[in-house]
């Protein structure tokens, strides 16, 4: 049933346009099954048939079987046939659109089973840039707009919790269509904005709301605060650009505003006093899922928000409030948006300027000091240092130094780094590990040398750590350490650590240590490595476990790469060669893989001490040792062939 | 296939006190009584039916197969480079986690089979090696072990069966360590587990795990004929026994084990059975197991073992235990237990068993590869509870 109901539109094109009218689409509305299965398909396959009805003034034909689909009981079945709805009236003619398909919307939002309701919620904002505005000369509030306004309020004030939850979730958006659809006229007194949508705003955010209802809220809020910045940014730009003398920043009062322009920010001051509250009752909502819900999306709120006039200094109070939820979670949440949250560029009263006090909008007081919200929040990250809960302070590691370049080096070097200094020496693996992994941000901004000197103590704890993750994320910097410290220093002070890592009891932090003393090699000289890191690397080569040697090879052949030629043939070749007669064939094959690896530099002793060495491992007893032996001679003998040769 | 019941296939070492609660299937046999047999000489001669059992296998059941053993002496040494780069990069992909094709699999399978025919039943292994237990699918956990202990084939591995079932990613494990045994067959040895069965598989999760990943039934076939070719312990160096399980009541000697026909699918009952189920247990002599097959077995069983066969030390699996590894009978066994978190759940440790080329024991402990190693994403967003 389900293979046949998702190709309805190969049995359609064999019926023709005629019978797919008359035949197959009274069929399928006929209740043909009520597996929720073959409805979903049903309910995707229709829209597939758009080109089989006869024409586009025949489309609404396929309303008949959605509508029916849209009340289903299943959900994803009203998803899919929403979306075959939606699709199908792209199709159709305005005319037919406003009368079969709104016409559709209307009867499903006035349905008595709530199903129906419910996809009513989610089509009206969909519709209404397409319904007609019939008394269009007095600004937009038409008869068939406004009817299907007042469908929506009486669907947010629906008996069943379900349909409000619905409701609640599409009244951002509805509001986002109504204000672009309609412009700055929607916002005046009596408009759709002030008159309809924001009173259904303020009861669906009403503490008598169920928590399922009240949670959209916040998302809503993000709708309503784009919604109008842009209205805010048309009337600014248009006044811009019909004074050409005028600059954008002239802004409020300056009479180069029309009237009209100047009543519009005056309207949009008064809904954004209007909104904040709600905003902020959120953060204080008895629910915990609507506040993680707020602290999950703040950072989008402050973005909303950021060019609407003293909405900041309601917003930031109410963020900084949320970073001491009770709920762990809920901290967590809002600390991962803490970065976001102070890239805003807007600029706010200092903490503890407005003290207490709730959130009063309107021009801020010209001779008070305003700083940037990053320079505000950064004062809480030492607090957040202090969580009791490991996953906030985890994510304050990941996302803390993000705030450096947002601050500049000083305010940085002054109240960021004393706290990532505390995250450093943090109780939790995790935290130092998203710390470590995030330094190099904080290094760009206030440069590699204070860096070092304020970090090296935190990084020396870090680097006996239990967990071997956390050495492995030291040992990827050391070699930007050692530029950054310089020979004596970096000799002095960590070298001995470099070298200890080698005999590490973690393959990979061996591993990594081998490739570090490579990078080392380079930077600091073949004469340093030689002084410095062989007798350390000749030690472990005496090791009595196996896998120790063979780190010391791999250290060996990798120090080579990095070294003039001269000194790797008289101080390390001749211990690789050593190495060949190890008792352990896996050290063997690795010097075999060494040597031909590093065999390209020593073009005068190839033949001479390479090869016969090679050709006597091609010989050993076993067979890994063979193969590699045979590769690296293989390898070898093709390059210096065509090397002699050119 | 009448499948046993089992009562559980793994079981977290612990007190005995549990053991008389179990419910036992094990056949109409009798094994031998816990308390009665303790002495040394009731361990020395298991029930008639055991030492019947073990001597006429054989010329048992699958005799065209133990043919087969024998007449295959095909020479395994010379690997040409061709297939061995093939086989490079299907290792490559493998340690990315990708699966196989079904008829790279089959010529893998093939492979494997020319190989592991070779191996005794008792396979030497020389030091120096690395031991490790269980497995079970978690493929991002079998990775961080070769991070902790090396890649193979720099270090040397033996794995103590259980490969398969229970994680999700069977397919990938087993495919992995088997490509890596027919790529390296002196650098890695696999030996089997109670897992590696076709009655097994088919309850703890290999067998839909092939069917959902290949759509048939076809690789599960190819790899569980495998399973019947794997060695059943191994020896390292005369002195450390490896076996997945533990003993047996039935077997004596190792010679005892060399005489078994191990390819067949794991019975239900008998030597064979109970090297792969068996558990060790603080009680004297043999006493049944909860789990519905093998038997527990005592530190006066293992002392006598380890005597009559000059050898220092039994490495085993088999048992969860949370802190990774566990010595009893005043260090004569060691269970060895390589699934971190086991079951994704379980909570507990890891860990391997490096013995260098003199025999010296170190443990190295890991945990679970943390989700960002698994290709996860790095926040775990919070359930979304509000749809």
């Amino acid at each position: 049933m389900t293979p046949a109901a998702k190709r309805l539109s190969v049995v359609a094109a064999a019926l023709g346009p005629k019978r797919t009218r008359e035949e197959l689409l009274p069929f399928l509305s006929d209740g043909v099954d009520d597996d929720d299965e073959v409805l979903g398909a049903i309910a995707t396959s229709l829209r597939d048939l758009v080109p089989h009805v006869g024409g586009r003034n025949h489309l609404s034909s396929l309303l008949h079987p959605l509508e029916l689909l849209l009340a289903v009981e299943e959900n994803v079945v009203r998803e899919r046939a929403a979306e075959s709805a939606i699709a199908v009236g792209e199709q159709m003619y305005d005319e037919d659109y406003r009368a079969e398909f709104v016409g559709m919307i209307s009867r499903l939002a006035t349905k008595e089973w709530f199903t129906a309701r419910i996809s009513a919620c989610g089509l009206i904002h969909v519709a209404f840039p397409r319904m007609s505005s019939s008394s269009s000369s007095s600004g937009g509030d038409g008869g068939m707009r406004m009817a299907h306004l007042a469908h929506f309020a009486n669907l947010c004030r629906d008996d069943a919790p379900m349909v409000r939850r619905i409701a609640s979730r599409n009244l951002g958006p509805l509001l986002h269509t109504v204000v672009v659809t309609i412009g700055p006229s929607c916002l005046d007194e009596g408009g759709a904005v002030s008159a309809i949508l924001l009173d259904l705003y303020e009861s669906l955010a009403g503490g008598d709301q169920p928590d399922s209802v009240r949670l959209h809220t916040t998302q809503n809020c993000v709708h309503l605060g784009q919604a109008i910045t842009l209205m805010k940014e048309r009337v600014l730009s248009s006044s811009s650009l019909s004074s050409s003398s005028s600059s954008l920043s002239g802004g409020l009062g300056d009479g180069v505003l029309g009237e009209e322009g100047e009543n519009t920010l005056v309207r949009i001051n008064a809904i954004v006093k209007r909104i904040l509250p709600l905003i902020v009752a959120t953060i204080d909502d008895r629910s915990w899922r609507v506040r993680w819900t707020a602290a999950s999306k703040f950072a989008s709120v402050v973005h909303a928000f950021s060019k609407l006039d003293g909405s900041m200094d309601a917003l930031v109070p109410a963020y900084e409030k949320l970073l001491q939820d009770p709920e762990a979670e809920v901290r967590t949440a809002a600390t991962f948006n803490f970065s976001e949250v102070a890239k805003t560029g807007a600029m706010v009263c200092p903490a503890g300027w407005a003290g207490g006090g709730g959130f009063d909008v309107g021009p801020a007081d010209p001779s008070s000091r305003r700083i940037p919200v990053a320079l505000r929040l950064v004062k809480r990250v030492v607090q957040l240092t202090e969580d009791d809960s490991e996953n906030v302070r985890a994510a304050l590691a990941m996302v803390a130094t993000d705030l450096a370049p947002v601050l500049g080096r000083d305010a940085t070097i002054t109240h960021l780094l004393p706290p990532m200094l505390l995250l450093l020496r943090d109780s939790n693996s995790e935290v130092r590990l998203n710390i470590i992994s995030s330094l190099s941000l904080l290094n760009e901004v206030i440069g590699a040398e204070l860096l070092t000197q304020s970090l090296l103590p935190a990084i020396l704890d870090l680097a006996d750590d239990g967990k071997w993750r956390i050495r492995l994320a030291v040992i990827e910097r050391i070699p930007l350490l050692a530029k950054q410290l310089g020979k004596e220093f970096f000799t002095d002070r960590l070298l001995s650590l470099c070298v200890g890592w080698l005999g590490d009891d973690i393959s990979s932090i061996r591993e990594a240590a081998a490739a570090d003393l490579k990078e080392l090699t380079a930077l600091l000289g073949s004469e340093w490595a030689v002084q410095n890191l062989l007798p350390r690397v000749k030690q472990m080569m005496e090791h009595q476990s196996y896998l120790r040697r063979m780190n010391a090879v791999r250290a060996l052949s990798l120090m080579a790469t990095a070294m003039d030629a001269h000194t790797a043939q008289w101080e390390i070749l001749p211990i690789l060669l050593e190495m060949h007669c190890d008792p352990v064939p896996n050290v063997r094959f690795n010097v075999a893989k060494g040597l031909g690896m590093i065999g390209p530099l020593f073009q005068s002793s190839y033949e001479g001490q390479i090869l016969p060495i090679l050709t006597l491992m091609m010989d050993d007893p076993d067979r890994d040792v063979r193969y590699f032996a045979t590769q690296a001679s293989d390898s070898l003998r093709a390059f210096f062939g065509t090397s002699n040769k050119s | 296939m009448d499948a046993p019941s089992l009562a559980s296939t793994d079981s977290v070492v612990s007190s005995s006190s549990s053991l008389s609660s179990n419910i036992i299937h094990h056949g109409a046999q009798t094994p031998a009584a816990p308390s009665s047999t303790s002495t040394s000489t009731g361990a020395a001669h298991p029930p008639s039916q055991f030492a019947a059992a073990s001597s006429s296998s054989p010329p048992s059941s699958s005799s065209a197969a133990g043919g087969n053993f024998a007449a295959s002496s095909t020479s395994t040494s010379t690997s040409s480079s061709s297939s061995s780069s093939s086989l490079d990069s299907q290792i490559e992909r493998l340690r990315r986690c990708e699966y196989l094709r079904e008829n790279e699999v089959k010529a893998l399978c093939l492979r494997a089979r020319e190989i592991l025919v070779d191996e005794g039943n008792v396979q030497r292994v020389d030091a120096p090696v690395t031991i490790c237990g269980d497995i079970h699918g978690q493929f991002y956990d079998l990775v961080e072990l070769f991070k902790v202990g090396g890649e193979c084939p720099d270090a040397n591995y033996l794995f103590l069966g259980d490969f398969v079932d229970r994680g999700y990613y069977s397919v990938e494990t087993f495919l992995l360590l088997l490509a890596l045994k027919v790529r390296y067959p002196d650098r890695i040895t696999l030996i089997r587990g109670n897992h590696e069965s076709r009655q097994i598989t088919q309850v703890y999760g290999f067998y839909d795990e092939c069917l959902r990943k290949y759509g048939s039934v076809n690789v599960w076939r190819y790899c569980t004929e495998i399973f019947d070719y794997l060695s059943l312990s191994a020896i390292i160096e005369d002195k450390i026994f490896t076996v997945h399980g533990g003993l047996s009541p039935s077997i004596n000697t190792l010679d005892q084990i060399r005489v078994i026909d191990r390819k067949q699918e794991v019975p239900h009952d008998g030597a064979m059975c109970d090297l792969m189920w068996s558990d060790p247990e603080e009680i004297d002599g043999w006493g049944l197991s909860p789990r519905g097959a093998g038997y527990l077995f005592g530190g006066d069983v293992v002392a006598m073992f380890n005597e009559r066969n000059d050898i220092d030390l039994i490495a085993r699996a088999h048992q969860l235990v949370m802190e990774g590894h566990r010595s009893m009978f005043n260090d004569a066994l060691v269970t060895v237990w390589s699934a971190p978190n086991y079951c994704y759940r379980c909570g507990n440790v890891a860990s391997i068993l490096e013995l260098d080329e003199n025999l010296v024991k170190s443990f190295k402990i890991f945990d679970a590869a943390p989700n960002e190693a698994r290709g996860a994403p790095v926040k775990n967003p919070p359930p979304d509870y509000f749809l």
